[in-house]
């Protein structure tokens, strides 16, 4: 298992870290922390290449560096990786270019061997995409962002599950919104859930929901054997029934202090073009937590 | 592609025209690499029947490539060479503790050096600089806001000012010197200088002065920064004699600016300056290859490209003629109007575009407008300089923005202002100084 956290700053991205964090322990994951910065004109990438090795030489860090840095900081006050490690302090010597403006740095780790801090610069999502395709990540976890844009390319372009830390409050005291339908990705959703109620150590509500009055064989299957997994992951569940349109039903009931498990849409990507999918209106509307299985 | 032919150009015309659309929309909005582009625009030049296979070969590579490709594998042998500890020192000793003297200082020895080694490389050099006095005057970044534009602004702006001073001072001019060339018009590397070098005089007080207004530094002494500085550079590495012999092989190079360049062209004399730092153990093959960007000579060699074929199909004149046709009677009765149109022109294509790439595909066009080429080179390639509002127009821009210090919006805030007294002087300067000229 491979988990992929982005974060952009101390000021904002704490939530963030500390919600991946928790996730990666859960899931034993090797784990990298992404600062992506400012994309630099293409025209000039090797000009500021040249200034930054100037600016190291005078004892500068390059932009970025200091977030990695915050980083390490959390990773060793909370214990994530090991004591001569974190004795050595952030090792940002050892940041190696690794090309297509691309810095890593390795740090041994104690819930798995691999935590890498890496430093990327471009456009968001280009560089998430780029990074998730490969080095072949399973889970991406990222803050949440105002811009409709920003949900809708997260979810399009992005080739791995995908946590939205939206409105993290640490001080909330959280259920799992696990939302299961008669789809072939449910049973993958079903074990995040299981998971992330796990890492948090929370209770779990599992959605069922029905655009029409009666709910069909497969929506009860899928109900029960979800409930029937969380039992044996000895996680305490209750089972919701509810009918309407999905999106608006999840939102009234998630409220904000749920954190929302859900499938991905099964929809061609022709269809959620003109049509929209359920997870990105979800997205959109709801203000708390997200994970959507890919 | 289906629409006819318009009147007076040729279907090559046309067409060239057609590959300089798409190919300018695909660099601005980048949907794929800048090689990619340069790649697009040599095959579409081909298919289309601009020329030959061999002749669309031949248009990619010139003086002014050559020029491109030496200048920044000089970059990266002369940034090697730490001179950085001293200019800080230079600098410092000149202007005392003053902020706004220092801001002018650091305008004045930006513009100077980058008019004989490029904007880049002087970039890349004086950015440390700045950074540290920032730094020693203040670890807070908040508290000193202002005075980090002040002095980053100063570097970039005055690299810009500084880079039109003479051909070496950047590819855009050497793209243009190439076109007058074509034309039958020659500048030398002297010419060029006495007519430009006065303009970058003239901006060096400006840029300070509307930097210091823009931006009011937190505060009017340095002491404590420079002290800091001034002990942190004592501390640092004595030049060497390879050093003093890698500055030495520089003012070859300039000599040879000088002295040959009409004869053997710019590109060559760079390259022999590169070879002279490569057999001497300056530098390492390795390295250039490392921080020498090809993709984006390869781009520069694809907008030359286009600039000739644009000159050879005739729509350069076409195109002109168009513009002039449209404001024809107004610009024989106020000439400095066409100088104003160009310069607005050409301001804004290179802050959405690059300063190079703009005058490569406007220059054989705005040589046209006017009853003298060279005149109307000179202010495109001056004004190509004017990147000031973007991170992305010019090398200078993009490294200042890419320490993280100041903002993409600082540089609208200030460059309106800048781009704005830089046009008025350009228009105000060609059509009085270089009245004596003809």
């Amino acid at each position: 298992m491979k988990i992929l956290i982005a974060v952009g700053s101390k000021e904002y991205s704490g939530p963030t870290l500390r919600v991946g964090m928790k996730v990666s322990h859960a899931f034993k994951a090797s784990t990298t922390i992404v600062d992506v910065g400012e994309k630099v004109s293409s025209f000039n990438t090797e000009f500021v290449g040249l200034a930054r090795d100037r600016m190291e030489s005078w004892n500068f860090n390059r932009p970025g560096v200091e977030v990695l840095e915050w980083a390490f900081e959390f990773l060793a006050e909370k214990k994530f990786i090991e004591p001569k490690v974190i004795k050595a302090g952030f090792p940002k010597n050892t940041l190696v270019d690794t090309g297509g403006n691309r810095s890593e740095v390795y740090l041994k780790g104690t819930v798995s061997d691999e935590v890498s801090l890496i430093l990327r610069n471009g456009e968001i999502i280009s560089e998430l995409r780029d990074e998730v395709q490969s080095h072949q990540y399973d889970v991406t976890i990222i803050g949440g962002s105002k811009k409709r844009r920003m949900a809708h390319d997260l979810i399009q372009y992005i080739d791995s599950s995908i946590f939205i830390v939206n409105n993290y409050n640490p001080d909330q005291s959280y259920k799992i919104l696990l939302a299961v339908d008669d789809s072939m990705a449910t049973s993958k959703t079903v074990q995040y859930g299981a998971r992330v109620a796990q890492a948090f150590d929370i209770d779990v509500d599992i959605l069922t929901i029905s655009k029409i009055e009666t709910f069909g064989e497969g929506y009860k299957n899928a109900a029960n054997r979800a409930a029937k997994f969380l039992r044996r992951c000895g996680i305490q569940h209750q089972n919701i029934y509810k009918v309407g349109n999905p999106s608006d039903v999840i939102k009234e009931i998630a409220g904000d202090n749920h954190i929302i498990v859900m499938g991905t849409s099964t929809r061609s990507p022709l269809k959620k073009f003109f049509k929209g999918s359920k997870p990105l209106k979800v997205m959109e509307n709801c203000q708390c937590p997200i994970l959507i299985v890919k | 592609m289906l629409l006819p032919t318009p009147g007076g150009l040729t279907l090559e015309g046309y067409r060239i025209i057609i590959i300089v659309i798409t190919a300018l929309m695909l660099i601005v909005t980048e949907p794929i690499s800048l090689p990619a582009i340069a790649i697009y625009i040599l095959v579409m030049e081909v298919y289309f029947g601009i020329g030959s296979a061999n002749d669309i070969a031949k248009s990619f590579m010139n003086d002014a490539v050559f020029f491109i490709m030496g200048s920044l594998m000089l970059a990266v042998a002369i940034i090697k060479q730490g001179w950085d500890t001293r200019i800080a020192l230079g600098i410092i000793k000149i202007t005392g503790n003053k902020t706004a003297n220092i801001a002018f200082g650091f305008t004045a020895i930006s513009a100077i050096l980058s008019s004989f080694i490029g904007e880049h490389t002087v970039a890349a050099i004086m950015l440390p600089i700045g950074m540290t006095l920032i730094h020693f005057t203040s670890k807070n970044d908040k508290k000193v806001q202002n005075l980090s534009a002040v002095l980053l602004f100063s570097i970039a702006y005055g690299c810009l000012v500084g880079s039109i001073g003479t051909p070496s001072g950047g590819g855009r001019n050497v793209i243009m010197i190439d076109y007058l060339r074509s034309s039958n018009l020659s500048i030398s590397y002297i010419d060029w200088m006495i007519r430009v070098y006065p303009l970058v005089l003239i901006q060096i007080p400006v840029v300070s002065w509307v930097l210091i207004k823009s931006f009011p530094p937190e505060y009017s002494q340095l002491d404590s920064g420079v002290r800091k500085l001034v002990i942190q550079v004592a501390k640092s590495t004595e030049l060497t004699g390879r050093n003093t012999v890698a500055a030495f092989i520089f003012l070859l190079v300039f000599l040879g600016y000088i002295f040959f360049s009409e004869t053997i062209g710019l590109g060559t004399i760079a390259l022999t300056g590169v070879l002279m730092y490569l057999v001497g153990g300056f530098v390492k093959w390795e390295d250039l290859n490392k921080n020498t960007h090809w993709g984006v000579i390869l781009l520069f060699g694809s907008t030359i490209s286009l600039g000739a074929n644009i000159k050879a199909t005739g729509s350069a004149e076409w195109l002109a003629g168009s513009v002039v046709s449209f404001v024809g009677p107004i610009l024989n009765a106020l000439p400095f109007l066409g100088d104003l149109m160009v310069t607005i022109m050409t301001t804004v294509m290179a802050n959405v575009l690059s300063s190079s790439a703009t005058v490569a595909v406007l220059g054989p066009i705005t040589m046209n407008i006017g009853s003298d080429p060279l005149h109307m080179g000179l202010v495109t390639a001056i004004a190509s300089a004017f990147g000031y509002f973007t991170t992305i127009a010019t090398p200078a821009c993009t490294i200042v923005y890419s320490s993280g210090m100041v903002k993409a919006k600082d540089f609208l805030k200030v460059g309106w202002k800048m781009g704005l007294v830089s046009i008025l002087i350009l228009v105000i300067y060609a059509n009085t100084y270089w009245l004596f000229f003809n």
